[in-house]
């Protein structure tokens, strides 16, 4: 459940979220051997899912995530993923090595329980949420330094 | 110290032609495990495979089953058992499906529960006897196998061995 709401003209914008978002995102980077060679989304999704089955087999493959943006030019995709799922995502996504015998590798970006939030801003977010969660806060996750 | 801990899976091999479990031996069950959680959990589930898992022990004529897996993985091994449909053994491909009947932390409490399973699953069948001629062979074959000072593993597989003849009149 999250409500949204435009607050001030400056730009301000409160998230209320009352419970746990089930979902984690991840924004990654490909980088291939070559650098001109392009892939479509639809190629990069069945690459994810090949790296899912040969690490995590067939159960692996069965993981539920979306690509929900993709830009062709510089090879950055938006992942969602439930978050139990996000450890294999992320392993598979490390261990993926090679595309069409080309090296290759995945960069990731930055996790976030949230989209469209930089990563400047996510400490605060999770600040915001831990308080109305009336959690304590032991720890502030990795992301909360952003990533380079 | 502190020892390693493991789970041990007492399972049973369900065959159509009893016959067939002779030809089974412990390296082709391992092996048909591995392949199964390869298939199933890919490159990691094959990892967690090859650090303490074996099969502790196997009773061919009655097709009972031990596995060893490292505790901390086992539900994630366990979960690819039912997948696995046929054991390759002596270049020969046995259908089968495994079924798990108990875990355990020590082999002890797996054995006593499989005494327990047996004399159970004899209570069961010795009613369906239905002569007393029957009923009769069956308990000479019990007492003809309680040898004096004998090991109490044999007279339990002796014992699953009655009922598998048990299985055969009916």
């Amino acid at each position: 459940m999250t409500s949204v709401e435009e607050a001030e003209p400056s730009g301000f914008q409160r998230v209320v979220l009352t419970n746990a978002s089930p979902y984690q995102y991840l924004k990654i980077r490909l980088v291939l051997e070559d650098e001109r060679s392009r892939l479509s989304d639809v190629e990069l999704k069945s690459f994810i899912i090949a790296g899912l089955k040969s690490l995590h087999g067939e159960v692996g493959a069965a993981l539920n995530f979306d690509v929900l943006k993709y830009d062709e030019e510089s090879l950055t995709a938006l992942l969602r993923v439930y978050s139990r799922g996000l450890v294999k995502l992320w392993s598979s996504l490390t261990l993926q090595g090679f595309y069409q015998n080309q090296a290759c590798a995945f960069r990731v970006l930055q996790v976030s329980r949230f989209t469209g939030i930089s990563s400047l801003e996510e400490p605060l977010i999770y600040l915001l949420f831990h308080v109305t969660q009336k959690k304590r806060i032991s720890h502030f996750p990795h992301y909360c330094h952003p990533l380079p | 110290m502190v020892r390693v801990k493991s789970r041990y899976l007492l399972c049973e091999v369900n065959v159509s032609n009893r016959s067939d479990l002779l030809l089974l031996d412990d390296r082709a069950v391992a092996a048909a495990v591995k392949a199964a959680v390869a298939r199933m959990h890919g490159d990691y589930g094959a990892a967690l495979c090859s650090i303490r898992f074996s099969v502790k022990y196997l009773n061919a004529h009655t097709g009972i089953v031990f596995l060893r897996f490292p505790k901390r993985c086992y539900k994630l091994l366990w979960s690819a058992l039912p997948f696995i449909t046929s054991i390759e053994s002596r270049r020969l491909t046995i259908p089968c499906f495994l079924n798990c009947l108990h875990v355990g932390g020590t082999i002890r409490t797996c054995q006593k529960f499989l005494v327990r399973y047996n004399t159970k699953q004899l209570h069961r069948m010795l009613p369906k006897c239905k002569t007393e001629e029957e009923k009769q062979q069956v308990r000479q074959a019990i007492l003809s196998c309680c040898l004096p000072g004998g090991n109490k593993e044999e007279l339990e597989d002796d014992l699953e061995s009655e009922e598998d003849e048990e299985d055969e009149e009916e």
